[in-house]
């Protein structure tokens, strides 16, 4: 049976590759493979480095606790790690609910579906890092077992809690925006303050770092770390033992019932649902297609949320390294994520799309209204929000950062890299309309892909380096290069946008039309 | 009689396999046509050609006297109005978001349009789910939705792939009652069904399409004739000669 689940879900991921798509797996496992390198070698040196002579003559000041608390905030980070990448979600329900039509029993479908959950590589990394960090540090052959009923017990939790924080974070938005916004902001303070006055906190608090460590083992990082280095006897891991295995048994049982649930009562929502002004303000501002695409983008939960995190990634970082000052990196880093966050809405709005070009258009065909101005309406929507927070990007940094470089430059520049990363990704759909890959992203999970955003965020610090980087007397030169660059893609992008309308006629239309059903 | 449609010598393939082939069709202005044929006969794909989803390698086709072409492409799709199967909507609207926007691109006026949609979701069951979201209501439910909406669109031409099935018996009399209207106004409505027995009752003119083109046209006066000893599935059968099954092919059930 579950050989049966596995070639289904095997054959539709082969089925899906195409040559981009095999070319982005393979990004993503170099991204893995180098995720894991990180950690575990982290977790190697946080363990190891106080036993090596040479480090311990050239660092005086690493005594046994300020060690221990580089422990405990390694493993706290972990942690927070572990909680934020760790994968919630099971295979696709849609398609494996069917194999209840075929001799599957639901019990085993779900208990399967649970299973092959937990081999997700994020999750196998992160779990196997937490092992190999714990076991290190013991000194007894009988916390084995209670490390690794732990480090289970901590996936079931953190994948109990997740799935909740998801379905909080759906309901009550605002706040958790709000919230979210309050306590960064709190912190990056926090950090500004501190990396100041650094010398002087450190020898203030120098001799309570015993306090420290025993609040930080109240921890969760801390809570792991003790059922390896802490001092228990037999029964006492015996009761750790139990009563973590029978926890984890509780909690995965739980899971499992819901899996199942969610199996046989596909979830219904309200057949009422509150009708807003939303779709009435999209259309009346930006016309019936791109207004319609819009209010699709906004249905849904996912696009919420990654407009949540392309808001909060900058909100983060930029102010930390404004703490920084003049330094070369916050000169080169502040331009590259503030020109990046428009490049990322658009990115978000041409991922909607791919997944949004379904049989939908078919009826959008049919209407008297040219196919070629509906195509275009949609195209130029996409581009017009993200061109609108880049003039807005652009005209703060002129007059909130003039340190970064002269109105012109900052312009230009600008400009340049959004007019680059439009291109990329014009071509990009005009690649998968040639391919007959309209979709690489379904309508119902358009959330970005680990491995696009990886391969994203390469081209954007790539292009960034390039257009940003200090270049003294030679800046002029660049600036002009970047000024024909954007006039010529200009041109290009203004005559040439009907080479997708053509595409998408000549290859993508039969293949939707073959896809619905007709 | 003028024809609302006249398809002459129209090729379609995809990829190296014919779908229709040299394929020739009038259908008479303010009839109820129908079409049948076998399963991968061709009638959703001729349909496909016909409502501009669809592009075709050879033939002439004139639409309402028009030659459908480039040029002509936008005023023909004002005059035309599809139900397929299955139904094309927009699964994130509510069926009165969805109705509204179809108005809104056919222009419909809108101090008429809310009694024209209120009556016709009345009409055939559907005012409870008119603010529930498309994509949770029925097959059924779907399939009238669509219906309304191209009603609302006030055509001249209609087709319909296979309108009744999933549609409840009630809802079925209904729609039969909204066609008969609709050709008193004199629109054209070209059927595509399995369910004989309607298309029987229905349709005054009824064409059968197999092996890639019509190999029977039964205008009113030939059912008369035919129909007085056979009913129209045995003479479908008698048309389309499949194969008769050796008797003992199913012997193991």
């Amino acid at each position: 049976m579950l050989r049966k689940l596995i070639y289904l879900n095997w054959s539709a991921f082969l089925n899906r590759l195409t040559n981009f798509q095999s070319f982005l797996v393979i990004g993503y496992i170099i991204f893995l493979l180098i995720l894991f390198s990180n950690l575990l070698g982290s977790a190697l040196v946080i363990v190891l480095f106080d036993q090596n002579p040479m480090v311990t003559s050239q660092l005086p000041w690493l005594t046994d606790q300020i060690h221990q608390l580089i422990i405990l905030i390694f493993a706290n980070v972990l942690w927070i790690l572990h909680f934020s990448f760790t994968s919630t979600r099971l295979l696709n329900m849609q398609e494996n609910r069917k194999l209840l039509a075929y001799g599957y029993p639901v019990k085993k479908l779900s208990w399967h579906l649970n299973l092959l959950g937990f081999f997700h590589p994020l999750n196998l990394i992160y779990n196997f890092t937490w092992l190999a960090f714990l076991l290190m540090q013991i000194q007894n052959l009988m916390y084995i077992p209670v490390v690794i009923t732990v480090v289970l017990l901590n996936y079931a939790v953190i994948y109990s809690i997740k799935h909740r924080f998801l379905k909080i974070v759906e309901k009550r938005f605002k706040i958790i925006i709000f919230s979210a916004l309050f306590l960064i902001f709190g912190t990056i303070q926090a950090i500004a303050i501190i990396s100041r006055q650094f010398e002087q906190i450190i020898v203030h608090y120098l001799p309570s770092i015993e306090i420290i460590n025993n609040y930080l083992f109240y921890t969760p990082g801390g809570l792991l770390q003790y059922t390896a280095t802490g001092s228990y006897n037999l029964p006492t891991a015996s009761a750790i033992y139990g009563f973590s295995a029978l926890l984890i048994f509780m909690i995965f049982r739980d899971h499992f019932f819901k899996t199942r649930e969610g199996l046989q009562k596909p979830v219904r929502e309200r057949n009422i649902f509150k009708r807003n002004k939303r779709w009435y303000y999209l259309k009346k501002w930006l016309g019936h297609n791109a207004g319609k695409f819009y209010y699709y983008v906004f249905s849904h939960s996912y696009n919420r949320l990654q407009l949540l995190t392309i808001a909060l990634i900058p909100a983060v970082y930029i102010p930390l390294l404004l703490q920084l000052g003049n330094s070369y990196y916050s000169a080169l880093l502040i331009p590259i994520m503030l020109a990046a966050i428009p490049v990322a809405l658009l990115a978000m709005g041409m991922a909607n799309m791919f997944g949004y070009e379904n049989k939908e258009f078919l009826l959008h065909k049919q209407f008297p209204v040219s196919f070629e101005k509906q195509l275009k309406e949609r195209f130029l929507g996409i581009i017009v929000v993200p061109l609108l927070i880049f003039y807005l990007i652009t005209t703060a940094e002129i007059i909130y950062l003039p340190q970064l470089g002269s109105v012109i430059e900052i312009y230009v520049a600008n400009t340049f890299f959004f007019v680059c990363f439009t291109l990329v990704f014009l071509w990009a759909s005009f690649y998968y309309y040639q391919q007959v890959n309209y979709s690489s992203f379904s309508f119902k999970h358009p959330i970005i892909s680990q491995k696009v955003t990886f391969m994203m965020m390469f081209l954007i610090f790539g292009l960034g380096y390039a257009v940003f980087a200090p270049l003294g007397e030679y800046q002029v030169y660049r600036l002009w290069v970047m000024g024909a660059l954007i006039i010529a893609i200009g041109i290009y992008l203004w005559r040439d946008m009907d080479l997708l309308v053509r595409a998408f006629n000549r290859h993508i239309l039969h293949k939707v039309w073959a896809n619905s059903g007709q | 009689m003028n024809q609302a449609i006249q398809i002459s010598g129209l090729q379609k393939s995809y990829g190296d396999t014919d779908v229709l082939t040299d394929f020739d069709l009038s259908v008479p202005q303010g009839n109820i046509f129908g079409l049948i044929g076998p399963n991968g006969a061709g009638k959703s794909t001729l349909i496909g050609i016909l409502t501009g989803l669809l592009d075709y390698d050879e033939g002439k086709i004139v639409i309402n006297g028009r030659e459908l072409n480039e040029q002509n492409e936008l005023m023909i799709k004002h005059e035309v109005a599809s139900v397929l199967q299955p139904p094309l909507l927009f699964e994130h609207f509510s069926s009165h978001d969805f109705l509204h926007y179809i108005c809104d691109i056919y222009e419909v006026d809108s101090k008429t349009r809310q009694h024209k949609m209120d009556s016709l979701l009345e009409y055939l069951g559907l005012t409870e789910f008119e603010h529930a979201k498309i994509n949770k209501l029925s097959a059924g439910s779907r399939k009238k939705l669509s219906f309304c909406a191209a009603i609302l669109s006030d055509p001249e031409i209609l087709f319909l792939d296979e309108p009744f099935e999933s549609i409840d018996v009630i809802s079925i009399g209904r729609m039969k009652t909204i066609l008969n209207r609709l050709q008193q106004k004199g629109v054209t409505i070209i059927i595509t069904s399995h369910i004989l027995e309607i298309v029987e009752n229905l349709c005054d003119d009824i064409a059968i399409l197999h092996n890639q083109k019509i190999i029977a046209y039964l205008d009113s006066e030939t059912r008369k004739e035919l129909q007085k000893d056979a009913s129209l599935s045995e003479i479908f059968e008698s048309y389309v000669q499949v194969e008769k099954p050796k008797n003992d092919v199913l012997k193991w059930l």
